[in-house]
């Protein structure tokens, strides 16, 4: 195909300019990112190291992970962590299908989304922690009024996410559908369901990110164990390092989590055609 | 055969895109259909097609009416409009979900042979240029062996010389099975490689206004005279169809068409 020469070239010429310089570039580049941290670390270290603070409200990485250490080798920070991962993943679960049903039901179904849309859009507008006072009055100050408010975080992000993802689907991909007589279920399953994947996976990373937020919220409300407990802890008997410890780890699930479903979704989403793919790899 | 009789489409708006369009293709002809902008080609497309109904009149096809898509009719879009998330063998056997594994995967091999991209089949669709996709959608379109295969431009989008590459590939194609093929175009010098028959239409609304009969042997050369000749023949066509003082062939036909005037 003489056609087509210019292209593959231009492929291959690709492939030869990123070959070079990617080994460098595959470990430099992620470490310029923890270049800045580390170096406000350090600094910090050295600074209360050589006596020029007491580090007693701001204390240095040394003492944050003496106290995971501590934390950790008494069995409590496992109890903890367990306890919020556990509020976190229920209320996700209850959230994430919640959102996804009623988000697939006003995209697929229009008289639905005007039935359904306006109520949802207007309870979205309250700020969730709003909801705190009778959540407990009607669940009670346990488990169940904690997760529901963690499951209210999570439900809209994923709504809007399936919703928005529904609607923008190409009509000119369902017609192909159409001509080769898809049934209900298999267009479904074969056009609207990939088509809808990118965007799906995106709200769920946005739902589970507010599902952190919200189970701070909820555990420092009232909780006698979990990491929010551990910072509220921290405040009221003066334990800085106990709240950064805590907010350590915070970042550390949290970033894990989300790298979970990012994991988990990237071989259904190779076909993608993204920028940040294309100049990553 | 294919039978259209008086097909007409006058969209929710008012606008009347085709009026009483008639025409008999036999199985197995190639016919061109070209016109100006707004001549309903592509509604008359759609309504063949079965994406969208006509407002009255009937397709048939071996005598069944058409009024949803039909598996013995395919078609090519003006776009590729491959699905991203399959590989090009996958797209390929998009339309065979019926067959065994083995089978399709028989079929999809040499399609994929047949369209020259056996090396690309495990290729995500955002991989090929232009004309490579539009053949691995004419390859989709033909691998469960319409009977009808319907173009819509399909052609429009590439450079010309893909186009007039693709042209010759589609024919040869053809060969293989021999559907009947209707093309909407814009380009006469498609029209008169590929047809055996014009179809020429005219605007506001869209209805027949002239056909040309193509008798040149395949395959034809686009330098030849006689191609010349059947080019002139069809621009003439296009020009008086375009041209509103001169009257609708068969303007005496209809009471309606007659009070358009």
């Amino acid at each position: 195909m003489i056609s087509d020469a210019p292209a593959l070239q231009q492929s291959s010429e690709q492939a030869d300019s990123a070959a070079a310089p990617s080994r460098l570039a595959r470990y430099a580049r992620p470490m310029l990112g923890i270049l800045l941290p580390l170096i406000l670390a350090l600094g910090w270290e050295l600074v209360v190291g050589l006596g020029y603070s007491n580090g007693r409200l701001v204390p240095p990485p040394s003492r944050i992970f003496a106290t995971i250490l501590e934390l950790a080798r008494s069995g409590e920070l496992t109890r903890h962590i367990a306890a919020t991962l556990w509020r976190v993943g229920l209320g996700f679960a209850f959230g994430v299908v919640a959102g996804t049903v009623l988000g697939a039901i006003s995209g697929y179904w229009s008289l639905a989304r005007r039935l359904l849309d306006p109520t949802v859009q207007a309870l979205r507008a309250i700020p969730s922690l709003a909801w705190v006072p009778l959540f407990i009055l009607w669940l009670g100050i346990f488990e169940t009024s904690k997760i529901a408010l963690i499951a209210v975080g999570v439900f809209f992000p994923v709504y809007l996410g399936v919703m928005g993802a529904i609607l923008s689907v190409d009509r000119k991909i369902v017609e192909v559908g159409r001509v080769f007589r898809l049934s209900g279920p298999a267009m479904i399953r074969r056009i609207l369901l990939p088509a809808v994947l990118p965007a799906y996976v995106v709200s769920l990373r946005v739902g589970l990110g507010l599902g952190w937020m919200f189970v701070v919220a909820a555990e420092l409300i009232g909780a006698s164990e979990g990491l929010g407990y551990l910072l509220l802890d921290g405040q009221q008997l003066g334990k800085p390092a106990q709240i950064l410890a805590a907010i350590v780890i915070f970042a550390i699930l949290g970033k894990l989590t989300d790298w979970l479903i990012e994991v988990a979704a990237t071989p259904f989403l190779r076909w993608q055609d993204a920028f940040g793919r294309a100049k990553g790899a | 055969m294919l039978a259209l009789d008086r097909v007409s489409k006058t969209y929710p708006n008012g606008v009347q895109a085709l009026a009483r369009f008639s025409a008999e293709i036999k199985l197995g002809e190639i016919i061109a259909i070209i016109g100006g902008s707004g001549c309903g080609k592509s509604t008359l497309l759609r309504a063949i097609a079965g994406l969208d109904r006509a407002s009255s009149g009937t397709v048939t096809l071996d005598g069944e009416a058409i009024t949803s898509p039909h598996a013995k009719i395919g078609i090519i879009f003006q776009e590729p409009r491959l699905l991203p998330w399959l590989s090009v063998a996958d797209n390929i056997g998009f339309g065979l979900a019926d067959l065994s594994a083995g089978e399709r995967r028989e079929k999809v091999a040499r399609a994929l042979e047949r369209v020259g991209l056996s090396d690309k089949a495990e290729a995500w669709p955002r991989e090929l240029s232009g004309g490579q996709a539009q053949r691995v959608a004419i390859a989709r379109a033909l691998v469960p062996q319409p009977e009808v295969l319907l173009l819509d431009e399909p052609f429009s989008a590439l450079d010309a010389f893909t186009r007039a590459d693709l042209q010759d590939h589609l024919l040869d194609l053809w060969a293989d099975t021999r559907p009947t093929l209707i093309l909407v175009t814009h380009d006469v010098d498609e029209a008169v490689v590929l047809a055996d028959r014009v179809l020429v239409m005219r605007p506001r609304p869209g209805r027949l206004f002239d056909q040309i009969e193509i008798n040149l042997a395949r395959p034809r050369d686009r330098n030849s005279p006689l191609f010349e000749n059947f080019k002139r023949s069809v621009l003439a066509a296009l020009d008086r169809s375009l041209d509103r003082s001169v009257p609708d062939r068969d303007a005496t036909q209809g009471p309606g068409q007659a009070m358009w005037w």
